[in-house]
């Protein structure tokens, strides 16, 4: 059974009052883990987070009929969701290149840093051990928030190869890190 | 359209394609299974894209292999 939708038909006397019950539900369910999850993203901007956060559970009420999902696909989707309105508004932020962020600044919020810097690594030679044109399209999509397109654009291929290769890039790479026991 | 399953769990897909391949999942448990599969990978590049050797000036991230 559905966390989140679970027995609501006839207790509410409002439609009203069930939509401010869900919105507390999905609140409850998902509002920490998502606000762990999405503040690695943000760096340490917490009240960046709670925004995406706040925005993520807003949009999920709107889709509610994906909240009849199973809890994995959920979660899954919110993680999705929560990256692509980080991503659009580090896009916004960033219209001058990355110069934000000097990383000593970074280094020192970030509490595990040895184990995150492990973890680098573990991905940084997964990535080396794909074929170049895997590796490729990761590199210039993903790694520099870029869209298929612009990646497209820049790499002089069609965004259908483009998305294609990005596919078996990351199925190989989702193989590789699992292989590692990095990957859950 | 399956194969749109890891621009969109990477969030690299332009708007209208974005919510596209949503509306696809909404109907695709192939793909509803490969999102929840891939649904962590992400960040695990971060990783990679937070690392202080990677974010410094224009070289590729991975520019290793001169
Ligand atoms: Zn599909």
């Amino acid at each position: 059974m559905c966390p989140v939708l679970g027995h609501l038909d006839g207790r509410f006397e409002s439609a009203d009052a069930e939509a401010e019950h869900r919105i507390a539900v999905l609140y409850q369910e998902f509002g920490g883990p998502l606000l762990r999850h999405v503040r690695k993203s943000t760096g340490n901007d917490l009240q960046w987070a709670e925004d995406v956060v706040q925005e993520t559970l807003v949009r999920a009420w709107r889709n509610s009929a994906r909240l009849q999902w199973e809890p994995s696909l959920i979660w899954a989707w919110l993680l999705t969701v929560a990256r692509r309105i980080v991503i659009d508004g580090r896009r916004r932020k960033s219209v001058r290149p990355q110069e934000v962020e000097p990383p000593e600044v970074d280094m020192m919020s970030v509490p595990d840093g040895s184990e995150r810097a492990l973890s680098a690594m573990v991905v940084a030679d997964a990535l080396r051990s794909l074929s170049e044109e895997h590796r490729q399209v990761i590199e210039h999509t993903y790694l520099r928030d870029r869209t298929i397109s612009e990646a497209a654009e820049i790499l002089g291929i069609p965004p259908g190869t483009v998305k294609s290769r990005l596919y078996y890039g990351i199925r190989a790479l989702r193989e590789l890190l699992r292989d590692k026991g990095v990957a859950g | 359209m399956h194969d749109g399953v890891a621009a969109y769990v990477l969030g690299v897909l332009d708007d209208e394609e974005h919510e596209a391949f949503e509306r696809h999942l909404d109907t695709c448990e192939r793909c509803q299974a490969e999102l929840v599969e891939l649904a962590e990978l992400p960040d695990q590049l971060d990783e990679l894209k937070n690392s202080p050797s990677s974010t410094s000036g224009d070289d590729p991230p991975m520019s290793m292999s001169h």
